[in-house]
């Protein structure tokens, strides 16, 4: 209830909603103030559209907050379902400031690609010479991913389910804190503490281990930021490729953790074996997923590109746990690698990681859903008079909620196709529209030809830009808020 | 467990196959593929040619491993098809036919090597019409027939084929129709399900006269208007020249367009155009939406093809032929206007994964399935908004149940994995990407040849592919044609199970 009763409900939901992106601006201001530590330490002179920038997102974020301290529930459904997208939007476009300020990059397109592929931890990128960059943008770029991996767990886990719109499966139940059967706490509050824990306790953990294996301080928060949030941008060229091999070893270890459901993380930090139990087909489907592939890409690399086998199963195993989990860091050219393998992995981003992990993709729980939705509907044609109930984790599963995954996965199936045809007639040739059709919508990242392995998509075209950061911004919102806005009646009374 | 059944009156055990029954109905097939063998010896014998005595042997063949099946493994046979059984039935007559329709390819010494003449029988009986055949004008006239013929019969189905010819299956031939057309329910023509389905055929075969007479009419040989009418009819696409159908007269492209738009309908429908109540059409909202999907689609060719800077007539030809070849999956060629448009490619793959109407002849995700789903997430979006309201999907005014559309959600599903899948075996096999997605795609409709395969080459031959990567195309065309579920049904433990 609002305590503020005067106005109509819809100018009380705007500054409800106002309210919650200012407090989120405010988190994103300070992640660009932090960006001047790098700044005055290394002396690249940035220091002054850095502390800008921050200083305005921060400002205004703080004065969006407490202008409208008073309104903080949400009444109209719609409006909940404006603010999911335009926590994106928003802070995308104030994610512009650093870029466009330091004359890092200079086309708002591109800034705004940038930015959106950070917060929605994408780690599609558009510079081609990444290493020229001012540290201070570098750190921008890895801090946005951080915060966009982290945002779409808050999303999921706490946002969604206090507006109330997660009964309509959006964002998978069990990933939900409403789910029952693994339920984290009861409260929003405790639930973003414990998530956050776990987040800056992995993050906090793997710096340490990735200094231990030789890595400078600044390389390893960097590398850190992008692949625990399973973003993937990278402060190098050439992505992951000139680490040494335990470092390699290192950041696949995050990858890993980054498509981990975070309450299962939470359990597995308390030791809480019994509850994990309950979360455990998800898990399996993943570990599975992750094994089949690793090893078909290792002996094709071994048979096929002449790798030897220990090169071969690094870069086969870091590659797979790149794109399943969709980070997208890259350990070598994997344009020039064996067709299938490429389109393998414009193919197995789709699944992405567990439901309430960082990562994109539709996730493994709709995935192991759908599969079993199909062999249910199969025995029932073959033996019309048993009753089998689509099972997850044992217990039944309602027809609404499986509706719910059918729908998610064939809108995101038309999203894929359409906005292929959409690059393909914004000029982009077919196998790289496929390709970066694929890395935006899943938010794995690299495409096929210029835009995959180590290149950039900075040779596309405007109007493809533009189609990729929306294809982005609908993959993490899972297309169905997004395309909300668009229905006719969304806007009518 | 054994249950009385009120039709047969006998007391069946459904925990065993019918044997017998499936033996039985096999054997019947391949007699009734004997039969139609008669037209291609005829043919070949009237035309002297060397391939006759390979037809007759073949023929021989068939027809006494028919009545072997038939007369004597099938005797006595229960007719009574539960549902596991309807299954079986429906994955051995698509496995054994196809196979057996190798037997002129080979005996005729046309094709040596077994996977291209499967590959050609397969392509034939499921309306797919890829072809390995680089010259079709080299052919002997009798096997060419051959070709159509096999897609002629695969056209409205094998198995509905077969329940026009035995009538005793009653409710276990509207299992058997399920389990061949899986989710699309049929408009039923007649309340028993045989002379239901016979009127189809008969339908079938009057329409296909009909273009027959009007080929014969603007010119053309008879034999070779005979082959096209079976393949356009069936929504097949065999050709009998290596360019396609260039060169043919106006007349007759005027013609086969109108037929193969005509064959992309529900059957059902060209009944009621048949027996003078076509006005009745219009009430049949995937037949509006059929209308309405080709006019776009010729409008966008069209505009996409002057954009590009190709002469407004020639542009508007080419476009009428494509889409209406493309949208009825019969997959029949001409040469190109000079310019292509990106535009038109975007079309072209958006109309294969549509593909025709429920209960035509023509393959795809199909209309009807398409809105029922569009329907459906538009209903879901409100739910969004409006959790407490009510709605439901709608089609011709009546409710669709639930679990059908669960049914259709898991054959978009399957569907889907199925052209990933495929396309990643024949990226295995060498091909690039995007040629990869489009010949999974095209096959899994039964479209077969289309230009957004430019692998293919002029004369879209599929000669030079491994034989690894054609054997993966005919899964592709027998999951399309069988609408997936019978071919996965195969790979299911209960299929094999007794309960």
């Amino acid at each position: 209830m609002t305590r503020n009763a005067s106005g109509t409900t819809t100018m009380n939901d705007v500054k409800a909603l106002l309210r919650l992106l200012g407090t989120l601006m405010m988190a994103e201001g300070v992640a660009m103030l932090s960006c001047l530590i790098p700044a005055l330490h290394f002396h690249d002179g940035t220091w002054l559209p850095m502390l800008l920038s921050g200083a305005f997102t921060l400002l205004l974020g703080f004065e969006m907050r407490y202008s409208f301290s008073d309104y903080k529930v949400i009444k109209d459904r719609r409006m909940s379902y404006l603010l999911v997208v335009m926590i994106w939007v928003v802070l995308s476009l104030f994610g512009v400031l650093p870029f466009m300020a330091t004359g890092a990059v200079t086309d708002f397109t591109d800034a705004f690609f940038e930015s959106m592929s950070g917060l929605t931890s994408t780690g599609a990128t558009i510079l081609s010479d990444i290493e020229s960059m001012p540290s201070s943008i570098l750190l921008w770029r890895s801090m946005s991913e951080w915060i966009g991996g982290f945002g779409i767990v808050l999303l999921v886990l706490a946002i969604v389910p206090s507006l109330g719109i997660n009964k309509y499966s959006l964002y998978t139940a069990e990933a939900s804190g409403a789910d029952n059967t693994g339920k984290m706490t009861t409260g929003m509050g405790t639930t973003v503490r414990h998530t956050l824990t776990i987040y800056v306790a992995l993050t906090a953990g793997f710096i340490i281990i990735l200094m231990c294996a030789g890595m400078h301080f600044w390389d390893a928060v960097n590398m850190t930021f992008t692949n625990i949030s399973s973003g993937g941008f990278a402060i190098y060229n050439d992505s992951i490729a000139s680490l040494t091999h335990a470092q390699q070893y290192i950041l696949a270890a995050e990858m890993l953790f980054s498509g981990v459901n975070f309450m299962m993380l939470y359990l597995m930090f308390t030791l809480d074996w019994k509850k994990i139990r309950h979360k455990w087909d998800q898990f399996r489907c993943y570990i599975i997923i992750l094994a089949v592939v690793s090893a078909f890409v290792v002996v094709s690399l071994h048979y096929k590109m002449d790798f030897d086998w220990s090169d071969a199963l690094r870069c086969g195993v870091v590659q797979t746990l790149s794109v399943v989990t969709t980070t997208g860091s890259v350990i070598s050219d994997t344009t020039q690698w064996w067709v299938p393998l490429m389109f393998l992995f414009a193919i197995v981003p789709l699944t992405g990681g567990m439901a309430g992990s960082t990562t994109g993709g539709l996730k493994m729980m709709r995935v192991l859903i759908l599969l079993r939705n199909v062999k249910c509907i199969l025995r029932n044609r073959l033996h019309p008079k048993s009753v089998s109930p689509v099972r997850l984790n044992g217990s039944p599963l309602s027809n609404e909620l499986i509706t719910n995954v059918m729908v998610i996965f064939f809108v995101y199936v038309v999203v894929m196709f359409v906005g292929t045809l959409a690059l393909i007639v914004s000029g982009i040739n077919a196998t790289e529209s496929i390709g970066a059709m694929v890395g935006c919508l899943t938010s794995y990242g690299p495409g096929l030809g210029a835009s995959g392995g180590f290149g950039s998509y900075a040779a596309f075209t405007e109007p493809a830009k533009w189609i990729c950061s929306l294809a982005m911004l609908m993959g993490r919102l899972e297309c169905m808020s997004v395309l909300m806005l668009f229905m006719p009646g969304f806007w009518r009374k | 467990m054994n249950e009385w059944n009120p039709l047969n009156r006998l007391p069946i055990d459904t925990n065993k196959l019918n044997f017998k029954l499936i033996s039985r109905l096999v054997g019947l097939m391949l007699m009734a593929m004997a039969v139609v063998l008669v037209l291609p010896v005829g043919v070949s014998a009237w035309y002297g040619e060397g391939a006759v005595a390979g037809l007759a042997e073949s023929l021989g063949l068939m027809a006494v491993m028919g009545a072997l099946m038939f007369f004597v493994f099938g005797r006595k046979a229960n007719y009574n098809l539960p549902e596991r059984d309807s299954f079986w039935v429906t994955s051995v007559v698509w496995l054994v036919v196809p196979l057996a329709g190798v037997l002129p390819f080979m005996l005729t010494g046309t094709m040596d090597d077994m996977t291209d003449a499967a590959f050609e029988s397969i392509s034939g009986f499921t309306t797919t019409g890829a072809s390995v055949v680089a010259f079709p004008e080299l052919l002997p006239k009798g096997l060419l027939l051959w070709r159509s013929l096999t897609q002629w019969m695969g056209g409205l189905g094998l198995i509905l084929m077969l329940i026009a010819m035995v009538e005793k299956l009653h409710d276990g031939g509207y299992r058997l129709y399920e389990a061949e057309f899986s989710g699309t329910v049929q408009k039923k023509l007649h309340p028993h399900i045989s002379k239901s389905v016979s009127l189809m055929w008969r339908i079938y075969v009057g329409i296909t006269l009909v273009l027959l007479i009007g080929l014969v009419a603007c010119g053309n040989g008879v034999v070779e208007s005979l082959c096209l009418s079976l393949s356009t009819i069936s929504t097949g696409g065999f050709v009998t020249r290596s360019t396609g159908l260039t060169g043919f007269n106006a007349a007759s492209m005027v013609m086969i367009v109108v037929f193969m738009f005509e064959s992309g309908i529900n059957v059902a429908l060209v009944y009621l155009l048949v027996t003078a109540k076509g006005r009745r059409m219009w009430n049949d909202e995937e037949f509006r939406a059929y209308v309405m999907t080709f006019l776009v689609a010729v409008t966008i060719c069209v505009a996409g093809f002057v954009a590009a800077g190709n002469a407004m007539g020639e542009s508007i030809r080419y476009s009428l032929f494509h889409v209406a070849s493309t949208l009825s999956t019969c997959g029949f060629y001409i040469e190109s206007p000079a310019k292509w448009s990106m535009w038109v490619s975007v079309m072209t793959f958006l109309m294969i994964l549509l593909g025709a109407s429920a209960g035509s002849t023509g393959g795809g995700l199909k209309l009807k399935r398409v809105m029922i789903l569009v329907k459906y997430v538009r209903n879901f979006f409100m739910k969004m908004l409006h959790p407490n309201a009510v709605f439901s999907v709608k089609m011709d005014k009546k409710k669709v149940p639930e679990e059908y559309i669960n049914k259709i959600f898991g054959f978009v599903f399957l569907y889907f994995t199925f052209v990933l899948g495929g396309a990643f075996v024949l990226t295995l096999c060498g091909a690039d990407i995007p040629n990869a997605v489009c010949m999974a795609a095209t096959n899994i409709s039964n479209l077969g040849p289309s230009p957004l395969i430019n692998s293919l080459g002029a004369n879209m031959n599929y000669e030079a592919l491994s034989s690894v990567a054609k054997w993966t195309l005919m899964l592709l065309m027998l999951a399309g044609r069988l609408e997936i579920f019978a071919i996965v049904a195969v790979f299911m433990p209960a299929y094999w199970k007794k309960r």
